[in-house]
């Protein structure tokens, strides 16, 4: 029972359509009771990927584990999936609506009602339980939506941008349900092209760029293996130090401040020094962790 | 297996319990009778009398001309014998005429003509009608007319010159007015029936009946088939597809979605019928006791079932392919251009319905009744007019049903990929290249 801590295994799975390759060799361990960041810009092959892990389409090659076995249609039960773009059926109730989706995970009696209750109460829709889902905003529709994809208390949990158009107070509203879902036990991976809310939730993540696994594992160990050479920076002249390419490789000017990521083989005190010896005056000088952000666009920048 | 009942329960339970539901089952019939009632009462508002004058040259037609068109107006249907049930039109409105005889002795024809147009451009004249000197031998009339529009006077205008001059030709012949009358007494044309019971007395009712149930069944499927289309698009468009196909097969989906469908269509015929006989039963009784003879001929048992049947096999047919189209499509509006082939062929196959209930055992019916896109209104007229032998209504299930599984099996593999395509409207080599992918 070595897959015990696995719940989605993925090996060199590949799919194209057509002349398309949209997904490459892929390899990926999502480990139980974490969240899996499933990074990448747009066309990158997250949906793909996420399409075969919840079987509406099969790989071409490679095979693909849920939970140690390869998927069927039993399994299909275990997982909750909110697709990028979702919607509901117009003119149906929130509640049958709500119903609907989980006797389809083969939800059964009482229980869906007492279930339905309980999640709109902790979204806060209660009241709503009753109107059509066309009379709902659209931040409410995505609550109702993100419902349809837990009502079933599904081991993994698959969310494909679900924060994507939400007020603030709804985000951090999903974003502690996503946690204590997690609390409880659930895997969750988690597609985004946003790195900074990646940056908040994940655990582990997976970037993919242009169909390729470019890497993975823990957020944390990936970071640290990038090193603090990013530092932000304020002061008053010395321009000029912040564009030599020996020390600097790439310098991002905000408002009142510069983010700065060191050269290959520089180091921060050379460009302290560097920039006092060129008189200026300096208000800030913070070494960093870089941001998941920085971490993608060295990496897809990289010649391979 | 359970989770295409979800389907199929969400599917009708919704459908039902909607308002246009219980409207449309109200307001079909309602509209139905509405068709069948207003054109008669259309045809039937009065019109101004039609001013003819007759330039009669021979000096011996007038008066017979005359006669005839009062004993039309008198009698509409004694010259209607042979038109069929179909002119339930009464034509009393179009046979009405103000005569007036031009004496065609005094001047020449042409100042006769001036004179007469020059009525007609003061409105005083509707039209006039020359009859030759040798109209009787030639069987040559003009007739100017001021309203080349009107299809109907000159036709009754005719038959009734038409029998004016046979008229004269027999009294020309010297044959005395006792064998003329003989001659031309009407007849009386009555439909008879064969039933199970031996004959029975028709005398119309079948031919609405066929016509109604052909209409109903015409309409039901286009109309189901459209509600297929669209419920299939609304899942595609709100990508609400891509959550089921990642809980419950697209087949099962599709399947379901279907079968949902009819059994809402099933719901609403059952109650039409049901509708229908109790007005049979009750209603055409009550009807007859305030004076109004309606004649509803009694329907077998079996026929409602053979309606069922090839209702359904209608039905399964057409909205499997609306539910092929409706996956291929991004919008209700790329639906509704890409359905327009298969609303054509629907609606040809209803007007099969007149050829086949003429002759419903000619090869034509036959062949029709056997093809599954025409089968459900060909197969059903021909039962209703002249049961044909059973074989032939099981072959054409028969054939109607393993039609609706091939494309149900080629419905359902591009409906799995077109479902979670989104962007663009396949075309017909995409889809068939998904068709035939694995």
């Amino acid at each position: 029972m070595a897959s015990i801590n696995t719940t989605v295994k993925l090996d060199r799975v590949s799919k194209s359509f057509g002349e398309v390759t949209a997904v490459r060799e892929l390899s990926l361990d999502v480990r139980a009771g974490r969240v899996f960041g499933l990074l990448g810009p747009n066309g990158a092959g997250k949906t793909t990927t996420i399409r075969m892990i919840v079987n509406i389409t099969a790989p071409d090659s490679g095979t693909i584990q849920l939970f140690g076995r390869r998927i069927d249609a039993e399994l299909q039960d275990r997982i909750g999936y909110l697709p990028e773009e979702r919607g509901l059926y117009k003119k149906m109730r929130v509640a049958d609506q709500l119903r609907f989706f989980a006797e389809i995970k083969s939800m059964r009696g009482k229980e869906v009602e007492s279930k339905i209750d309980e999640w709109l109460a902790r979204v806060k829709l209660s009241e709503w339980k009753n109107k059509r889902s066309m009379e709902l905003s659209k931040g409410m529709q995505q609550k109702i939506q993100f419902i349809t994809a837990v009502i079933h208390d599904p081991d993994l949990l698959i969310l494909d941008e679900p924060f994507s158009g939400l007020d603030p107070v709804n985000v951090e509203l999903l974003k502690e349900i996503v946690l204590d879902l997690k609390r409880e036990g659930k895997t969750i991976i988690f597609s985004t092209h946003q790195m900074e809310v990646a940056e908040k939730i994940c655990d582990d993540i997976c970037l993919l760029n242009r169909s390729q696994k470019v890497f993975d594992g823990s957020l944390r160990e990936i970071k640290r293996s990038f090193g603090r050479n990013a530092i932000a920076v304020r002061c008053e002249g010395g321009d000029g130090v912040l564009d030599d390419p020996a020390l600097v490789s790439k310098v991002v000017r905000h408002a009142d401040e510069a983010q700065a990521l060191l050269a290959a083989g520089a180091d921060a005190q050379t460009l302290l020094k560097r920039l006092i010896d060129s008189g200026a005056v300096i208000g800030k000088f913070e070494m960093m962790e870089p941001s998941l952000n920085d971490i993608f666009i060295t990496k897809v920048t990289e010649p391979a | 297996m359970k989770k295409f009942l979800v389907v199929v329960k969400r599917e009708y339970i919704q459908r039902v319990r909607a308002k246009m539901f219980i409207v449309l089952t109200i307001l079909l019939p309602v509209m139905m009778s509405l068709f069948g009632i207003v054109p008669a009462l259309i045809l039937n508002i009065e019109t101004p009398p039609m001013r003819v004058a007759i330039v009669d040259q021979t000096g011996r037609m007038y008066s017979q001309v005359r006669q005839a068109l009062v004993s039309d107006q008198q009698e509409p249907d004694a010259q209607n014998v042979n038109a069929g049930p179909q002119r339930v039109i009464p034509r009393r409105s179009f046979s009405r005429f103000v005569l007036e005889e031009v004496n065609a002795t005094d001047e020449s024809l042409s100042q006769i003509r001036a004179t007469l147009d020059q009525r007609m451009r003061a409105r005083e004249l509707d039209g006039y009608v020359i009859l030759a000197p040798d109209f009787l031998s030639q069987g040559k009339a003009e007739f100017v007319n001021r309203n080349p529009g009107d299809l109907f006077s000159p036709r009754v205008l005719q038959s009734a010159i038409n029998r004016a001059a046979r008229e004269q030709r027999l009294i020309d012949a010297k044959v005395d007015s006792k064998t003329r009358q003989e001659l031309f007494k009407g007849i009386e044309l009555q439909s008879v029936k064969i039933g199970a019971g031996g004959q029975e007395r028709d005398s119309g009712g079948s031919f609405a009946i066929v016509f109604g149930i052909g209409f109903v069944m015409y309409l039901a499927i286009l109309l189901y088939g459209q509600i297929v289309l669209g419920a299939v698009i609304e899942e595609k468009e709100t990508r609400i597809a891509e959550i089921l196909f990642s809980s419950v097969r697209p087949f099962a989906l599709m399947m379901g979605k279907l079968v949902g469908v009819s059994l809402v269509a099933l719901t609403q015929l059952a109650i039409w019928g049901l509708a229908f006989s109790a007005f049979a039963l009750y209603g055409v009784g009550l009807l007859a006791s305030q004076g109004m003879m309606t004649n509803i001929p009694s329907i077998p048992l079996s026929h409602y079932i053979y309606f069922a049947l090839f209702f359904l096999l209608g039905y399964f047919i057409y909205a499997t392919i609306y539910a092929l189209v409706g996956s291929m499509v991004t919008t209700a509006q790329e639906g509704g251009q890409l359905a327009m082939p298969i609303i054509l062929i629907l609606a040809v196959s209803f007007y099969l319905f007149w050829p086949v209930s003429r002759s419903p055992d000619s090869p034509f019916s036959f062949w029709v009744s056997m093809i599954p896109f025409s089968a459900p209104v060909a197969m059903l007229v021909r039962i209703v007019t002249q049961t044909p032998p059973f074989w032939q209504i099981a072959l054409s299930l028969l054939i109607g049903f393993s039609s609706v599984l091939v494309i149900m099996w080629l419905a359902a593999r591009i409906y799995r990929v077109g479902m979670l395509m989104h962007g663009k409207r396949a075309s017909i080599p995409e889809a068939i290249r998904w068709a035939r992918q694995a």
